[in-house]
């Protein structure tokens, strides 16, 4: 095993990220190694062809090298590299349809489903509850659906999801707020009784 | 993060990322278990933030680190394409400006074909003597007109494993803010980590620089070839930057990779895997095919295992140290580092005294 790389593996991104600047190779290698899988991960929630996300990505890796010296120290390095892929994409769109019709960054399309946890529902009550909240938040907006995923499965505070989506703070907390109270409306649950159910599974 | 009890709406659990993990795998270090069961109110909003998390799951298939590796690579590849010079963009879209260059172009690289095809590499060979004259350090040169591999211990601790008939040049110190050393002829080097400092070794035409690895470099200057072969680590490869047109400027190889710049054509050609490439692999030495990896293994063994790949003696109090096992990884060190573990993991101020090949233990027993 290569010490340096086991030291540096528990350095945070934005030390990775100033060391890059300078032109350290291996903290772009750890940065690279640390998010290829969950951006190309993002990736493909922005586009299906798989192999063509791949290439996005490490053209987004290209740049951050090439421009290193220009590049902002006070980022948030995770926002930064998923509004990167996010545009990167945009831009392949772009020249797709150079001919028939123009995309931009902002009408990118979200094209990700989210899924069941089979495995915790205890249930048939339950996994009809759960059936039915999934169904709901498959059919929101592509938008607000990509803002729940970069909230709650990126973990990104609301100013960076804003950031990824283009958009200022406020329009996106309320996006992501009219998201869920939306839902809840629709979604009317028999609390107790179901937190009843579910505490004797513990 | 805010504190939990002040937790209103289901947004502030689904954003929490330790009860994400206690919902999703029943990892509960921080209670959430029991703080939810301490008012109603709360167990409310928890189930329907439970009901969430079960109905957003998110399923993605993560990229092995091999593949992520092979893309990192890729990446470097790219970048070292891309970082090639061209010209001022303005000009370039001139239309006459293009033609003269596609007719220069083309003059040019007919010039450079008959020249490389006809053996004319006056310009393009460096040789070691060539090397070492334009470094001003007072290098100290060490030869091995013997038979058998021969070590070099340098200042920074790191090892080179020098075979017969190759020459190795080195300051005596390494000064400023790299590692610069010179061969011809073929080594085996372990390089001590530091990542401020560089390591570079001169061969040829080429460069190989790292920042800690084990790698080997093969440079004869009446050879066709240099041949950089890498053990442990990440190494890059380069033309050397007096060597103005060769075509791939430079190679980034990892473990079990291998390069091979042909001096003729000025080119480098990779090699994905060592083990398949037989002319390769038929002239590893001890060191490279030895394990270095000890599991409950008697320290004396560990000994021998050293002396057999550096070809070295080592003398240890034997009757002191029967007893002694030792687990412990020693594959990415230099020589010196492997001795320094061994007689801290043996403690009771084990130390050790090193007389170029030879090796003496100082210990009273082990812990």
């Amino acid at each position: 095993m290569n010490n340096l790389r086991t030291n540096t593996e528990k350095l945070s991104d934005s030390i990775l990220w100033s060391q890059l600047r300078v032109g350290d190779e291996e903290a772009f290698s750890l940065l690279f190694e640390r998010y290829y899988s969950p951006l190309v991960n993002y990736g493909k929630t922005l586009m299906s062809e798989g192999d063509i996300v791949k290439d996005c990505v490490q053209d987004v890796f290209v740049d951050i090298w090439t421009y290193r010296s220009k590049l902002n120290e006070a980022i948030a390095v995770k926002a930064y590299l998923l509004s990167s892929v996010r545009k990167r994409i945009a831009r392949h769109h772009e020249r797709e349809h150079i001919f028939s019709k123009v995309k931009d960054v902002d009408s990118l399309e979200f094209l990700f489903d989210f899924s069941i946890e089979d495995r915790l529902i205890a249930d048939e009550i339950m996994a009809t509850k759960v059936g039915h909240l999934n169904r709901l938040i498959n059919d929101l907006p592509a938008r607000q659906k990509e803002a729940l995923y970069l909230r709650y499965h990126q973990g990104l505070p609301v100013e960076q999801v804003a950031e990824v989506l283009n958009m200022n703070y406020q329009s996106t907390k309320n996006l992501l707020h009219r998201a869920i109270l939306q839902l809840r409306k629709d979604f009317p649950i028999p609390i107790l009784t179901l937190f009843m159910e579910l505490s004797l599974n513990y | 993060m805010q504190n939990r009890n002040s937790y209103k709406k289901i947004e502030d659990f689904l954003s929490d990322e330790s009860f994400q993990r206690w919902v999703r795998h029943k990892e509960d270090p921080t209670h959430w278990e029991e703080w939810t069961l301490e008012s109603t109110e709360r167990a409310k909003l928890v189930e329907e933030a439970r009901l969430w998390i079960l109905a957003m799951k998110v399923e993605e298939t993560e990229i092995s680190i091999q593949e992520t590796r092979f893309a990192l690579q890729k990446t470097w590849g790219s970048i070292a394409e891309s970082n090639k010079p061209s010209p001022i963009k303005a000009i370039w879209q001139a239309t006459w400006f293009r033609s003269a260059a596609a007719i220069l172009l083309f003059t040019f690289s007919t010039i450079a074909y008959f020249a490389i095809k006809s053996g004319i590499t006056t310009n393009t060979t460096i040789t070691y003597q060539e090397l070492i004259e334009k470094d001003s350090d007072g290098l100290i040169e060490q030869t091995n007109n013997s038979d058998k591999p021969q070590l070099i211990t340098l200042s920074d601790a790191s090892s080179v494993l020098l075979q017969p008939k190759s020459k190795l040049s080195y300051p005596k110190t390494f000064k400023g803010n790299e590692r610069k050393v010179y061969l011809s002829g073929e080594g085996f080097f372990e390089v001590s980590k530091d990542p401020k400092k560089p390591f570079y070794v001169y061969a040829n035409e080429t460069v190989t620089k790292v920042y800690g690895t084990s790698f080997r470099v093969i440079a004869f200057a009446n050879q066709p070839n240099v041949e950089v072969l890498v053990r442990t680590g990440k190494v890059k490869v380069s033309s050397n930057i007096e060597v103005e047109n060769a075509t791939t400027k430079e190679v980034m190889l990892l473990p079990n990779q291998a390069a091979r710049f042909v001096r003729k054509k000025l080119l480098f050609e990779k090699i994905l895997d060592i083990t398949q490439d037989k002319p390769l692999l038929a002239t590893t030495n001890p060191i490279e095919q030895l394990s270095f990896e000890f599991k409950d293994i008697p320290v004396s063994q560990i000994f021998r295992t050293i002396e057999q790949g550096y070809l070295i003696t080592i003398d240890f109090p034997t009757e002191k140290l029967k007893d002694c096992y030792l687990t412990t990884s020693l594959s990415d060190e230099p020589l010196p580092e492997k001795l320094k573990i061994i007689c801290e993991s043996l403690g009771n101020n084990t130390r050790y005294e090193m007389n170029g090949n030879h090796i003496i233990i100082i210990s009273n027993g082990c812990n």
